[in-house]
């Protein structure tokens, strides 16, 4: 700028009055706000050169412009460019002042209001209250529908939960970023009464994720395939398939197959809560199954159990048990069982125990004996091994916490040790004894199934490793007997009328225990005891000889029964082990003597009449003799009772009528 | 648990609808332009008050309800467990009388 400076020279800054009255009373002209100061000052600026500038430069513009007519709207454009611009300097200040926090405002007085003003002021109020009211009324009417059917949702929702809180653990975390419908729940599948020693592994199962499916109800997502169930079975036995697919089928509930109905709007609340109980159930069992499995896993390498590991893979234990049988444990994923199993079988060795002298004979025979060829002996059902496995890990280990007491003297062998290290031998021994109480079984079933007046009764013992049965023969009654109703010596009858003979197999562990009645002890018969009547025989035995040992016994049975009925009739009998033997006249003997064959197809027991005369009396009969010189035999062939005992009275009949002459 | 008639039972909730619609009628009513009617006001707000004490109650009871299950204390997961192997035992034997039922049939057929 060319032009000279100017300046200006302000009052000095003291009060000055404006006017005072008559009593003292002074009268400061009114401070000047902040802003008012600024705008006077702003005002003693002045600007006028620089506008005249601009009016120059316009009428510049103007002239060089034709003259045109006024602009109608152009005394408006004006008015509101300049209140334009009053506006924005007002709204620079407020800006200046709201920032500016140290600003206060000294003083103001407030205009009085005329009178009108104050009446427009109060209809003006209410009209707007009124207008408030209306417009909350309308927001309310319309929001009570949104807002009932927004409830009706949230109660489903937390109706479900409720519902399933009654049986799970439902915790909550309040999440800082919580997307709309997520609200933090979780269901904690986790048993905090475990024992802590015994559980390492904590699955990433345990915690279950509420979430909202389509319809804002409740739901659980649980990922397919990832439930695991406990499967145990036999090496080199077919898969039970009858057994486990009906269970699969019947407890499939793998999420899978509800995903597939999505869209299934008709699926009513106690369906869904149902459902989702469901799926939480299978997965609290598939965490229970997995520690389960890690447990057996820890015991198998634990020397001292007896079990040894012979094959390890991913969800897969081999385990040997001794005696040549292998079992395997593997954890599947549910619904899936079949596959694996068949894939175990083919791949590893197979158990060296299947029996090799099944099915000789069977071609030769017709089929009216098809009933009485040799049952092939199978594992038994692993199903139910599997549960007793499951069973004894949750007694011993989990059920503790509810302060369940040890298992009674009857049941465990030294079983229950707290973390849970005896477990597994126990269970594989009570297995090793059942697989070999089931061989036993079989021998024990083929021989009576030949033998008609044999029955086999199974004694339960309640005990995992000892097993018992009882072959019982009924003997037809002394037709001497089945006349007299004495009543004077009823117990002497009682006791001494022996209908029923019996032998009991005991087996613990793997030794086969075989007792029977023997002779009856004359001294025990006044006494009136039956336990001190008969003599207890017991022998031990092992599994090959067991048929002949039982079919021996039962034979001896039969010739004492015999010799008791011959002495109530009075003839004088000798009796030997299988053979009981008459004297005729002439110094000859009839014998009649049984012969067992466990192998026989037609019956086991069968009977020879044989005679000799008095120079072989030494001599015991054998049956591999043939020659006939000195002795006459025939065969009698498989005898029921009723036979055996009318031929001994036909033979009784023969040697008193012989005495006779 | 629940109340008859209704399936979960907190849908007895479903009484919102006519409190907001009361409340919406009160204010239609102080906002009329002659000035409110005392006893319609007066109607609309007792009957508004029941109702929200209604809703408070089945709140209640959910609450309560929702509080007896057991504590984390007594957890019962154990004998869930127990339970499910217990199952399991039942559907074998089951499966083992079938399988019983069905040879004597058999027999019985044969025969």
């Amino acid at each position: 700028m060319e032009e000279n400076i100017q300046l200006s020279i302000d009052k000095l800054p003291i009060k000055r009055l404006d006017a005072i009255e008559e009593n003292g009373l002074e009268r400061f002209p009114p401070d000047l706000d902040h802003d008012e100061k600024r705008l006077s000052l702003i005002r003693r600026i002045d600007f006028a050169w620089a506008v005249e500038k601009d009016e120059q430069k316009k009428k510049q513009k103007k002239t060089s412009k034709e003259a045109s007519t006024p602009w109608q709207w152009q005394s408006m454009v004006e008015n509101l460019q300049l209140a334009h611009q009053e506006l924005s300097v007002i709204i620079d200040l407020i800006n200046t002042v709201e920032a500016n926090d140290a600003v206060t405002v000294a003083g103001m007085t407030r205009p009085k209001p005329l009178p009108n003003e104050a009446l427009s002021d109060i209809a003006v109020s209410a009209a707007t209250k009124l207008q408030c009211y209306r417009h909350v009324g309308k927001y309310f009417k319309q929001s009570a529908k949104a807002f009932e059917q927004q409830v009706a949702r949230e109660a489903r929702f937390y109706g479900a939960l409720i519902r399933l809180q009654q049986n799970w653990k439902v915790k909550r975390q309040r999440l800082a970023s919580i997307a709309p419908g997520n609200e933090g729940f979780t269901f904690d599948l986790f048993d905090n009464s475990y024992d802590p020693e015994a559980i390492n592994r904590s699955s990433a199962l345990s915690t279950v994720r509420v979430e909202h499916d389509a319809a804002g109800m409740l739901a659980i997502n649980v990922p397919p395939n990832s439930c695991h169930s406990l499967q145990f079975g036999f090496l080199g036995a077919q898969p039970d398939d009858i057994l486990r697919k009906s269970n699969i089928n019947n407890s499939n509930l793998s999420s899978k197959s509800y995903l597939g109905e999505s869209g299934e709007e008709s699926l009513s609340d106690d369906e869904c809560v149902k459902k989702s109980h469901l799926l939480l159930r299978e997965v609290h069992l598939a965490i229970f199954n997995e520690q389960v499995f890690d447990l057996v896993n820890r015991e198998a390498f634990n020397s001292s159990t007896g079990v040894s590991v012979t094959g390890i893979r991913e969800n897969y234990l081999q385990l040997s048990l001794g005696q040549g049988t292998f079992v395997f444990l593997s954890l599947v994923p549910s619904g899936q069982d079949n596959q694996k199993v068949e894939g175990a079988v083919t791949d590893n060795v197979g158990n060296a125990i299947l029996p090799s002298d099944t099915l000789e004979g069977v071609k030769l025979q017709d089929a009216k004996h098809s009933i009485h060829k040799k049952k092939k002996w199978q594992f038994p059902n692993s199903l139910s091994y599997e549960i007793y496995l499951q069973q004894i890990f949750h007694e011993h280990i989990f059920g503790r916490g509810i302060g369940k007491p040890i298992s009674s003297g009857t049941r465990a062998s030294g079983v229950p040790a707290k973390d849970g290290s005896g477990l597994l031998g126990h269970f594989s021994m009570s297995l090793s004894h059942r697989i070999f109480s089931s061989k036993v079984l079989a021998e024990l079933e083929n021989v009576v199934c030949k033998v008609p007046y044999l029955q086999l009764i199974t004694n339960p013992t309640w005990h995992s490793r000892t097993s018992s049965w009882t072959l019982s023969m009924k003997v037809p009654q002394s037709i001497l007997r089945m006349g007299s109703h004495t009543k004077t010596n009823i117990a002497f009858e009682k006791n001494a009328v022996k209908s029923q003979f019996w032998t009991k197999v005991v087996v613990n562990d793997d030794c086969i225990n075989v007792e029977r009645e023997g002779a009856p002890k004359v001294v025990g018969l006044f006494k009136g005891k039956s336990e001190e009547i008969h003599s207890m025989n017991r022998y031990d035995c092992n599994l090959a000889d067991l048929p002949v040992i039982i079919l021996q016994q039962v034979a001896s049975q039969i010739i004492n029964w015999l010799y008791q009925e011959a002495l109530m009739v009075g003839i004088k009998a000798n009796r030997d082990f299988l053979c009981l033997s008459f004297e005729l006249e002439q110094g000859e003997t009839l014998c009649l003597v049984a012969h067992v064959d466990p192998d026989d197809i037609d019956g086991c027991i069968s009977w020879w009449l044989v005679m000799e005369d008095s120079f072989v009396e030494e001599r015991k009969l054998h049956i591999d003799i043939t020659d006939g010189a000195s002795e006459y035999r025939k065969f009698l062939g498989h005898l029921s009772l009723d036979l055996l005992y009318a031929t001994l009275m036909d033979l009784i009949g023969l040697c008193s009528a012989g005495g006779g002459q | 648990m629940d109340s008859q008639g209704q399936t979960t039972s907190l849908q007895r909730l479903h009484n919102v609808e006519k409190v907001l619609e009361l409340a919406g009628g009160v204010m239609d009513e102080l906002s009329s332009p002659t000035g409110p009617r005392k006893e319609v006001v007066q109607n609309h707000c007792l009957e508004f008050m029941q109702l929200i004490k209604d809703i408070q109650g089945a709140l209640r009871d959910e609450i309560k309800s929702a509080c007896e299950y057991r504590p984390f204390e007594n957890c019962d997961y154990g004998s869930r467990i127990g339970s499910e192997i217990c199952f399991k035992k039942l559907e074998f034997v089951m499966s083992q009388l079938d399988r019983m039922k069905q040879t004597m049939d058999e027999y019985h057929a044969a025969v």
